[in-house]
């Protein structure tokens, strides 16, 4: 019997998914902004682990709030330079509509550029606390759990910490350079199920903590097993 | 998605901080109660408690966050570390080396911890180098950078540094790196701020740090420009302390009835030495502006003022600042009073900590862990703790103090979410499991780096 053809309670995947987890290590970097003509000009320069470190990284780092938090730029423009539209836009930026740093990188040079452009006198008005851009060095690492069917797969997810459920969920589209994330993959490639697959992917992931993600997430697997 | 907003919830206008400040009472402020009875104060210190083992900590950060520590060792299973500070008792880093060094034994990384020994005259020049290295005045004579050197080199004659890694706390032993071997990684851990350092100091130690793999410093402007990587370690407490671990409701009251302290009414709290950079004083004239419109209780915790001259006037004034109020109770703890601490934290509404000057703020993380809606000054490291609005309330002036004492005692439920995201924050970055993760983590990252 192919796996596609077998019941979802009992139907092996044709890989196992392995749940690994990332430890990050902050790092420091020499660039710095007292304004927002220094952070364009920083934003622009800064490693892309930099940029990863305020966007993707921020949002595990902050994964138990759930209102108004989206990324570090945004936070700082509000708290610290007190531009609440500049932080309105920085903080719309979704990092799951980008597969690449560069591409993110990108967009939020155009959202400031764009700003300052439009307001030039806040460009070298003194923010109230420097922003220090930091980067994020990363090492993967294993987890106990491995799933061969469904029923591992959300007894894995009921287990793992949050930094794993991250890294599977929200930084593997930088890794697989695909709209999707490692769960949606496996559903999809090695147990053939893509509404499943599709669902995952939909989850939004700014409105809601990581644990209230785990939660939808265990909820759409526990469906697909009846 | 959830667009940041400005000036919501808690937010004080120009208005309203003149309004904070000036504006008529809309209540008859309550009638003060009798006079509190003595304070009783422990007078004894507690026997030591044994130190807890890596699986201690599962309830807390739950199974798969120990396990991912282990994981995270394997890599290391048999390498060496060894810690170098300048103290085995007293003071932060000490604290921290005892509690740290254990778990990094149980996960197999074998850390030994030495101390360095010197005279009078060495620990004077580097109590010296301490305060100009947070901006105090100083020269830096010839005499006392020979009396630096030596004491190094003599350490440096005693101690075998043999192991993989090599861990040197503070700006007292920076010097021993003069020893390393080129098979080695050696990190220094610096503890304090450096960013207004006496330039004649620093231009002395830069050169001795620069030889070093790597620095780390607890918080992002603590930094200078280095040529060497710079990683960020937030100091930690540990949850299962006597100053954190959760106590029974019995306890907290049974404290609570020692100190005198109306469990029946608000209790406000700011924890902390007897020190202006804390400002005690301004957080009684906030209290007393707040008072006016909320009714509650003032609690000023705190120590220093027996063995430190200052503190002493400090005490002193606060005291005075009171003007007899006893609704404002003034505790002078001695050091081993941590569960006392732990049970005034708990049994308060609020928490404050209206720093004017800090160095990390422990104090305020020991408030988040406990949930507790918490009010500070936006200094030193407390923005890395307190995110505005989301896990606790930063404020710059007595008056904005106030206005947040108001707001948080009179919108339960803001302050209830606030205490809640701030527990979760320490949880996640400022745990003594957050730091075993961290080393952990640097050492595997310099070990697949080239030493220098």
């Amino acid at each position: 019997m192919t796996a596609a053809m077998a019941p979802t309670l009992t139907r092996t995947a044709v890989k196992p998914f392995y749940f690994n987890t990332s430890a990050h290590l902050l790092r420091i970097t020499r660039q710095k902004a007292t304004n927002l003509s220094e952070f364009l000009q920083a934003l622009r320069e800064c490693p892309e682990n930099s940029i990863f470190q305020h966007t993707f990284r921020t949002l595990q780092e902050h994964h138990f709030i759930r209102e108004g938090f989206s990324n570090d730029f945004a936070h700082w423009a509000l708290s610290a330079c007190n531009e609440p539209s500049l932080a309105e836009n920085l903080a719309s930026v979704d990092v799951r509509e980008f597969t690449s740093v560069a591409e993110l990188r990108e967009r939020f040079v155009q959202i400031v550029q764009s700003f300052l452009e439009r307001s030039p006198v806040s460009a070298t008005r003194s923010a109230r606390e420097t922003f220090y851009f930091c980067a994020s060095d990363i090492v993967v690492i294993p987890t106990s759990f491995v799933a061969h069917t469904l029923p591992e797969f959300a007894e894995g997810l009921r287990q793992v910490s949050v930094h794993s459920l991250h890294h599977h969920f929200i930084e593997a589209r930088l890794r697989l350079k695909l709209m999707s994330n490692d769960f949606s993959q496996w559903l999809l490639e090695d147990l053939g199920l893509p509404d499943a697959a599709r669902q995952l992917n939909r989850i939004d992931i700014y409105t809601v903590t990581m644990e209230n993600v785990r939660q939808q997430i265990l909820r759409i697997v526990e469906r697909a097993l009846i | 998605m959830e667009p940041v907003e400005s000036n919501t919830v808690g937010e004080m206008t120009p208005q309203e901080v003149a309004q904070a400040s000036v504006s008529t009472p809309v209540s008859t402020p309550p009638a003060r109660p009798e006079r509190r009875k003595k304070p009783r104060i422990r007078e004894i210190p507690p026997e030591p408690v044994p130190s807890p083992h890596l699986d201690d900590y599962k309830d807390i950060v739950g199974a798969a966050y120990i396990d991912e520590i282990r994981f995270l060792a394997e890599a290391l299973k048999g390498k060496t570390v060894k810690m170098v500070n300048s103290t085995a008792v007293g003071g932060g880093v000490a604290e921290m080396l005892n509690q740290m060094v254990p778990l990094l034994n149980e996960v197999e990384v074998k850390t030994h911890w030495d101390v360095i020994t010197g005279g009078n005259d060495f620990f004077e020049v580097t109590k010296a180098f301490h305060n100009a290295l947070q901006g105090s005045d100083y020269h830096l004579t010839q005499q006392a950078r020979d009396i630096f050197l030596m004491h190094n080199h003599l350490n440096s004659q005693r101690i075998q540094f043999n192991e993989d890694f090599i861990v040197i706390h503070d700006p007292q032993p920076p010097a021993l790196v003069q020893s390393r071997d080129e098979s080695r990684r050696w990190v220094w851990r610096c503890h304090i701020d450096l960013s207004n350092p006496n330039r004649e100091v620093w231009e002395f130690l830069a050169p001795f740090i620069e030889r070093y793999d790597a620095a780390i410093f607890s918080s992002q402007s603590f930094t200078r420009q280095l040529a060497i990587p710079q990683y960020l370690f937030y100091p930690c407490i540990d949850p299962l302390s006597e100053k954190n671990k959760e106590l029974e409701a019995g306890s907290i009251q049974k404290v609570c009835d020692e100190f005198g302290i109306d469990r029946s009414r608000p209790i406000v709290t700011q924890v902390s030495r007897f020190d202006r950079a804390k400002d005690p004083v301004g957080v009684i004239q906030a209290f007393k502006q707040a008072r006016k419109y909320v009714d509650c209780q003032l609690v000023l915790a705190g120590g220093g003022a027996t063995d430190d001259p200052e503190g002493a006037a400090v005490l002193k004034e606060v005291r005075d600042a009171t003007d007899d109020d006893p609704d404002i109770i003034i505790l002078d703890l001695p050091p081993w009073c941590a569960l006392e601490i732990n049970a005034l934290q708990r049994a308060s509404t609020l928490i404050v900590q209206k720093s004017i000057r800090e160095g990390f703020g422990l104090t305020v993380t020991e408030a988040l862990w406990k949930a507790k809606p918490t009010i500070a000054g936006a200094v030193g490291g407390i923005p890395n703790q307190i995110i505005h609005k989301l896990t606790g309330m930063l404020v710059h002036s007595v008056d904005g103090c106030a206005y947040q004492m108001r707001y948080l005692l009179t919108h339960p439920d803001f302050a209830q979410q606030l205490g809640h995201n701030g527990r979760e924050h320490v949880k996640e970055n400022f745990l003594m499991t957050t730091n075993v993760r961290r080393w952990l983590l640097l050492f595997r990252i310099l070990l697949s780096s080239q030493p220098k």
